[in-house]
């Protein structure tokens, strides 16, 4: 089985960056003894162009920022896309400019692309993300070394 | 004094909203307009190399960081006064032509097409791009998809990493083109230059062969007479990499052409008391309100914006559409096409610029000097300050550097395409917003939709670099009576 992970958001912009700073740590921690056929990538994008980047793969792990109610910073929240689908429904755009990836995702199924049949979610409750900086707020800052956990157990359980 | 709030809110929390104010007779009497603010961008800079803002700015946006890249990388050359080479400057505008193929592409076939391909009225949850794929089949989904591929290809080719480019230099680009990439993307280019001719030709079957979208692009609630700006190059021709600022007003006439460097001197902004958002406004003309005409200082600038302040397009086809877009929707007088000003006339504006960049691309890789493998200027100058500019697709944006001798920053600056059309914006939505809102009686149905493809022609980028999940943007219209009461509560995704 081929994974790939993507740390998701803007690493400029304190929380919003938690994503990819998952990402980083985790390639850092992959030894190729694990066995593990994993790529391990970061993005600051969404709906079409993220789709486009799980072409090829069995299997996509997102690791994102979570911003709302419901869960204190730093709090880790796995998501599956039906999950996703419930706060996101397919109607218009994610930003002014894009799909959201569930209808992306639809779109893409529908035209045949190879997409990877299970796509789990890794959302890290964030607290700061209009403001422009490179560091997490420290309640993001110790989730990130629990979410690297978390990913690489979920993808050595796989094996 | 009656308020109605309209709030589209970026991820879960509210942060931009517009607000409908009504006087007394209940009509509308002013439209507020806010979007989310990302602060301390220039504390985050000061103190920096410059060397890194193609690298920084990249990252403020995940919807266009090619074009940060690039003005980013022109303020460089400015800054330490060196000016590119001729093979440079032609690498650097076949990525960004690249670049602009696949964003028009998108916006058309994902994002404002829809309103058209299926109809405005048709239901919402079929206005998105499955609703595309299933009116004008699989076929043409698929080549929207592979036309955004192989030009991310490119962009990947070019500016060195997949998403958030990192080839500018100042006076340079590290990425030269080996004969055999540039065999590539001359394909490409052709395959580009087929796939932006057939979007027209689908514009022109489903769209111009419809009477009422033709009167719906036509009707008086999309349209405004307002100043143009678009960047263009020694003919007056459109270019989206270089060349001269230049506004024209409601009838074409050329109110200024300046270069890039000195936009302090032709805008400023307004600022108003309810958001903080600053409104650009021509200083020639003055602020006079959010308001049409010649007298008001209030321009646009968007892809319509950018064929209304030229005088044609540089490439052949290209230079054919617009014609027909002027023949059709527009008229000649003195000598050249007087600006069209129906809003909804930009869709099939970004649709001509699309064959254009296409066709500059197919140009471009077949010029001798494109593989030159010397991209790479050694700089030896002491930098102080560089303004570099090109045209966004959302419009002209502009990077603005100080530095002390050892190029560190100490002053940033910008205007990002978005920013030109705040004022616009604001006066598309009041008026769709005044076609719904009559001596108190809302008509709530097509109130939130109107004022939804009022806004998507812009294009406007809203809630830069942030893509925390959920991500989506749920408009919220909140009514309110003289008491301040609500009244009525409606939302849905845009």
């Amino acid at each position: 089985m081929k994974t790939l992970v993507i740390g998701l958001g803007n690493p400029i912009l304190c929380d919003d960056g938690v994503g990819v700073r998952v990402a980083a740590e985790l390639a850092g921690m992959l030894e190729d003894s694990d066995g593990i056929n994993v790529d391990v990538i970061e993005a600051s994008v969404g709906g079409l162009r993220l789709m486009e980047l799980m072409q090829g793969y069995d299997r996509v792990i997102l690791v994102d920022a979570l911003l709302g109610p419901g869960a204190p910073p730093g709090t880790i929240k796995r998501l599956t896309l039906s999950d996703l689908e419930r706060i996101t429904p397919p109607q218009h755009v994610a930003s002014a400019h894009d799909t959201t990836l569930i209808t992306a995702l639809q779109a893409g199924r529908r035209l045949g692309l190879a997409l990877p049949e299970s796509v789990v979610i890794y959302g890290i409750f964030v607290e700061k993300v209009d403001e422009f900086g490179e560091e997490p707020t420290p309640a993001v800052a110790r989730a990130i070394p629990q979410a690297t956990a978390a990913v690489l157990s979920e993808l050595r359980a796989a094996i | 004094m009656k308020r109605i709030t309209i709030d589209p809110i970026t991820r879960l929390e509210g942060h931009g909203k517009i607000e409908i104010f009504l006087d007394e007779e209940g009509d509308v009497a002013n439209v507020y307009f806010q979007i989310p603010e990302l602060r301390g961008f220039e504390q985050f800079c000061v103190g920096r190399p410059a060397e890194e803002m193609p690298r920084i700015t990249n990252r403020i946006c995940g919807v266009c960081p090619e074009a940060h890249h690039m003005a980013a990388t022109k303020a460089l050359d400015a800054l330490y006064h060196v000016e590119p080479s001729s093979a440079v400057k032609k690498l650097r505008e076949l990525f960004y032509s690249a670049f602009y193929v696949t964003d028009h592409t998108t916006h058309f076939y994902a994002l404002g097409g829809p309103d058209f391909v299926l109809g405005p009225d048709a239901p919402k949850a079929e206005r998105n791009i499955l609703g595309v794929i299933h009116k004008v089949g699989v076929e043409i989904g698929k080549q929207v998809i592979d036309c955004r591929m192989r030009n991310h290809h490119v962009i990947q080719m070019l500016g060195g990493r997949h998403v958030h480019p990192v080839a500018g230099l100042p006076g340079g680009w590290s990425r030269a083109l080996t004969a055999e990439e540039r065999e590539e993307v001359e394909a490409i280019a052709r395959q580009n230059v087929d796939f932006a001719l057939f979007s027209l030709k689908l514009f022109d079957d489903i769209v111009l062969a419809n009477q009422a979208y033709v009167d719906l692009i036509l009707s008086d609630a999309f349209t405004h007479r307002t100043y143009y700006m678009g960047t263009v190059d020694a003919n007056n021709h459109v270019n989206f990499y270089d060349g001269m600022i230049r506004v024209v007003g409601p009838t074409g006439k050329e109110l200024v052409k300046y270069h890039a460097r000195d936009y302090t001197q032709h805008i400023a902004e307004h600022v108003e008391p309810w958001t903080y958002l600053k409104f650009p406004y021509l200083k020639d003309v003055g602020w006079k309100g959010f308001v049409d005409g010649e007298d008001s200082g209030v321009y646009c600038a968007t892809p319509l914006s950018r064929l209304n302040a030229a005088d044609g397009m540089a490439t052949p086809r290209a230079q054919e559409a617009y014609e027909r877009f002027y023949e059709t929707l527009g008229s000649k007088k003195n000598g050249r096409y007087e600006p069209v000003h129906h809003r909804l006339a930009t869709h099939w504006a970004r649709l001509i610029e699309l064959l254009y960049a296409a066709e500059r691309m197919l140009e471009l890789s077949q010029d001798p000097e494109i593989t030159d493998p010397n991209t790479r200027p050694v700089v030896e100058t002491t930098p102080d300050e560089g303004v570099g500019c090109v045209e966004a697709p959302r419009g002209t944006l502009t990077h603005h550097y100080q530095t002390d001798e050892n190029g560190i920053l100490t002053r940033v600056n910008l205007i990002v395409g978005t920013t030109n059309n705040y004022a616009p914006i604001a006066m598309s939505v009041k008026k769709a917003a005044q076609s719904l809102i009559k001596k108190g009686t809302v008509i709530t149905d097509g109130l939130l939709n109107r004022i939804e493809m009022a806004f998507r022609n812009y294009d406007p980028c809203m809630s830069c670099a942030t893509h925390s999940l959920p991500g989506q943007m749920p408009l919220e219209v909140v009514i309110r009576d003289a008491q301040g009461e609500v009244v009525r509560h409606l939302s849905q995704y845009i």
